[in-house]
């Protein structure tokens, strides 16, 4: 075994350092958009029109039965380049629908455990169904959905590695890039793993953060 | 005078089990009536019927001249629509045996919740109401706690106070002392009895045999989802006609000789 | 877009199911042996095996598992001339390194999940540990391990496709060259897709069944 080169770490940091950016980029709006798809399919499948509940299941079905790589190809061989969509939107867009499944068992499951009676206590004030959503049922929803949606969060974060494989400079294709350039994988890949570990590492310290404050008082 | 709670031949089953099989009772305002029964009688199922939170299989409600539900000429159901029903249930006050606060609010903000959203009071008038609520149920200090954080009997008359607060014309109690250990009980009968001295209207679901008798004008026995006996509260309770009632108050008063003493 | 010329592809991919299978198999029998030693050792009254666990266990599911499949195929080789393994067994290593990780979780939750009370009622009645562990703890703790662990078993199947990445010929790979070579997108992806679904939906059978049983032993 050699010995560590530190100096190169110093070198290529300003090429990692924008390269994470753009892992960071891909994992935000990723998020976002999943979140949102994923309350959208998790309000379908509670839906009272038989269809809607059906389609939705059908959508978690397949997109959770399919690797994450293959929703990306998906996205950009296909998808991609009939909307005419850089290889960053195509990356967001199959990260998203990938993600979005699983965000939707997260919130379904948030939403179920939110008991009978709250609904029922809700309807006996007659409060509508927007207002009972809005006040009642998100807020404690929430509360329960956070180490399950926290943890899939990470997962999403370390999924955006893959968007190297469709030609996106993220973190880890950068890391790759240089690694075979520069001869030195160790030094390299060592320090792309922490950089990710940093990055996991704000997402459990914020996970903590929102379990505190969502916390019911006793 | 015409009844305020008007039910005629009411029917519930679930699937093949009847739960109700033709009930009628009537209240008039600033009455007091008390159902009691064995467990699975159904009396559960009526208040929560009164307030159509399930769907009667048969009958006829009627609460302060709006019809909930009744039947047409073919034998058919017909309920009052989404948009007339919560117009109604702002008239209904319902106390559930789980209380169902809504953990992540005060007690505070729960009673100010529904009187805000549903009938636009403004909250500086919404907050004063609550308070007086909150006063009157003896707690006036735990405004700004959590429901977690107060016990049993505490979370209950916050419950009475949140239904209160949208000024119905009739209340209904389900069973509000069951899931209290039994020293706060005592705490949340008072706070019914002083309504009931305050001339509301009410239907109380109960097994407290001597608050049934000290506070309501009339009680009803259920058993086996029909009426079993029903009257004044002294002749049911007192001296009652039917065997089967004979029977249970037996039964009851036989398993708790302290409620004797809760005088 | 025709289905016949899905239905052409398939038999092509599937030249490339041994390797997944057998990818997906090795991982599996190293990293439920791995998870266990370091379920125990996260578990142990000795101070530093809880430690070290659980520092692999943070570090493995801490970043992405692409990086560890490039640390196995590109760093590992430059520590020692030993460990330069070919695509296939590189793709193994991370790939039971990254699953154990996360199977250690698994067995270890299945494993707490007893409570220190049973164990004391069981010496107060005189049992051995032997009988202990064999009659109280172990079908307590399947029924809550085996959920998660097989969760993780498809999660792994799944992510088999990023051997790919690091020219593993299995079938994501064969996809991926029908892309460029004959020039058509939506039939071979189809097919990829198909055949993953078909797959990943036997196991959940097999998980269903799985857990039918467990329930039936109650």
């Amino acid at each position: 075994m050699g010995s560590w080169d530190w100096s190169i770490i110093q070198r290529c940091w300003p090429l990692m350092r924008d390269a994470a950016w753009v892992s960071i980029n891909l994992f935000a709006w990723s998020l976002v958009l999943a979140t949102g798809l994923g309350f959208v399919l998790a309000l379908m499948r509670m839906s009272p029109i038989r269809y809607l509940r059906w389609l939705s299941a059908l959508y978690v079905l397949i997109f959770r039965g399919l690797p994450a790589l293959v929703i990306l190809f998906f996205a950009y061989f296909w998808v991609g380049r009939s909307l005419n969509l850089s290889p960053f939107q195509s990356g967001v867009v199959g990260l998203s629908v990938a993600a979005g499944a699983y965000k939707a068992e997260i919130i379904r499951a948030g939403l179920l455990a939110v008991g009978r009676g709250q609904y029922e206590a809700s309807e006996a004030l007659g409060l509508s169904r927007a207002h009972l959503m809005r006040r009642i049922i998100i807020p404690q929803a929430v509360r329960v959905m956070i180490p399950n949606y926290m943890s899939n969060a990470t997962l999403l974060l370390k999924s955006t590695s893959l968007a190297s494989v469709i030609g996106i400079t993220e973190l880890t294709g950068r890391a790759r890039q240089l690694a075979n350039s520069t001869y030195k994988p160790i030094e390299i890949l060592t320090a792309a793993g922490v950089i990710y570990l940093a990055l996991t590492t704000v997402l459990t310290v914020s996970q903590e953060i929102l379990e505190r404050r969502f916390r019911l008082k006793t | 005078m015409a009844s305020l709670v008007s039910v005629k031949g009411l029917k519930m089953s679930f699937g093949d089990l009847e739960i109700l099989k033709g009930i009628d009772l009537e209240v008039r305002r600033g009455e007091v009536l008390s159902i009691i029964g064995p467990s699975g009688s159904g009396k559960t199922t009526i208040l929560r019927c009164l307030n159509l939170l399930e769907r009667p299989t048969g009958g006829q409600i009627d609460i302060d001249g709006q019809n909930l539900c009744n039947e047409d000429s073919d034998g058919q159901m017909e309920y009052a629509t989404k948009r007339n029903l919560r117009e109604i249930r702002k008239g209904i006050g319902l106390v559930f045996q789980q209380f169902n606060l809504f953990p992540h609010m005060t007690a505070l903000e729960n009673i100010v919740e529904a009187p805000m959203a549903v009938n636009n009071v403004d909250r500086s008038t919404a907050v004063e109401a609550a308070r007086d609520l909150l006063e009157s149920v003896g707690l006036a200090k735990w405004a700004d706690h959590y429901p977690l954080q107060m016990s049993g009997g505490q979370q209950q008359r916050v419950a009475i106070a949140r239904a209160l607060a949208m000024e119905p014309a009739v209340m209904l109690f389900d069973e509000v002392t069951s899931a209290v250990d039994p020293e706060l009980v005592g705490e949340i009968l008072l706070v019914m009895r002083h309504l009931a001295e305050q001339g509301m209207t009410m239907l109380v679901v109960t097994h407290e045999m001597n608050f049934a008798a000290d506070v309501s004008d009339r009680v009803l026995f259920m058993d086996n989802g029909v009426v079993v006996e029903e009257g004044p509260a002294t002749q049911v309770l007192g001296a009652p006609q039917n065997a089967r009632t004979r029977g249970f108050l037996r039964a009851v008063r036989d398993r708790a000789p302290m409620d004797e003493e809760q005088q | 877009m025709s289905i016949d010329t899905i239905q052409e592809y398939v038999p092509i991919i599937l030249k490339g199911f041994w390797i997944t299978v057998r990818l997906f198999l090795w991982s599996l029998i190293f990293s439920t042996v791995a998870g266990f030693i370091l379920a125990l050792m996260r578990i142990s009254s000795v101070a530093i095996l809880r430690w070290i666990s659980g520092l692999i266990g943070w570090l493995f599911r801490g970043i992405p598992l692409l990086l560890i499949l490039f640390y196995a195929f590109f760093a590992l080789p430059e520590i020692s001339r030993s460990l330069m393994f070919d695509p296939f067994w590189a793709a193994v290593v991370g790939l039971s390194i990254w699953t154990a990780a996360y199977q250690s979780e698994a067995i270890r939750s299945g494993i707490i999940a007893v409570e220190k009370g049973q164990f004391e009622a069981s010496e107060a009645l005189g049992m051995t540990k032997r009988h202990y562990m064999r009659r109280i703890v172990i079908p307590q703790s399947i029924r809550i391990t085996v959920p998660p662990f097989i969760g993780n078993a498809i999660n792994t199947m799944k992510q088999t496709s990023l051997a790919a990445v690091i020219t593993v010929p299995e079938m994501t790979l064969l996809a991926r060259q029908i892309i460029s070579e004959d020039f058509k997108v939506a039939e071979p992806l189809l097919a990829l897709a198909f055949i993953y679904l078909v797959l990943t939906t036997l196991l959940l059978m097999v998980q269903l069944g799985l857990e039918r049983i467990f329930r039936l032993k109650v």
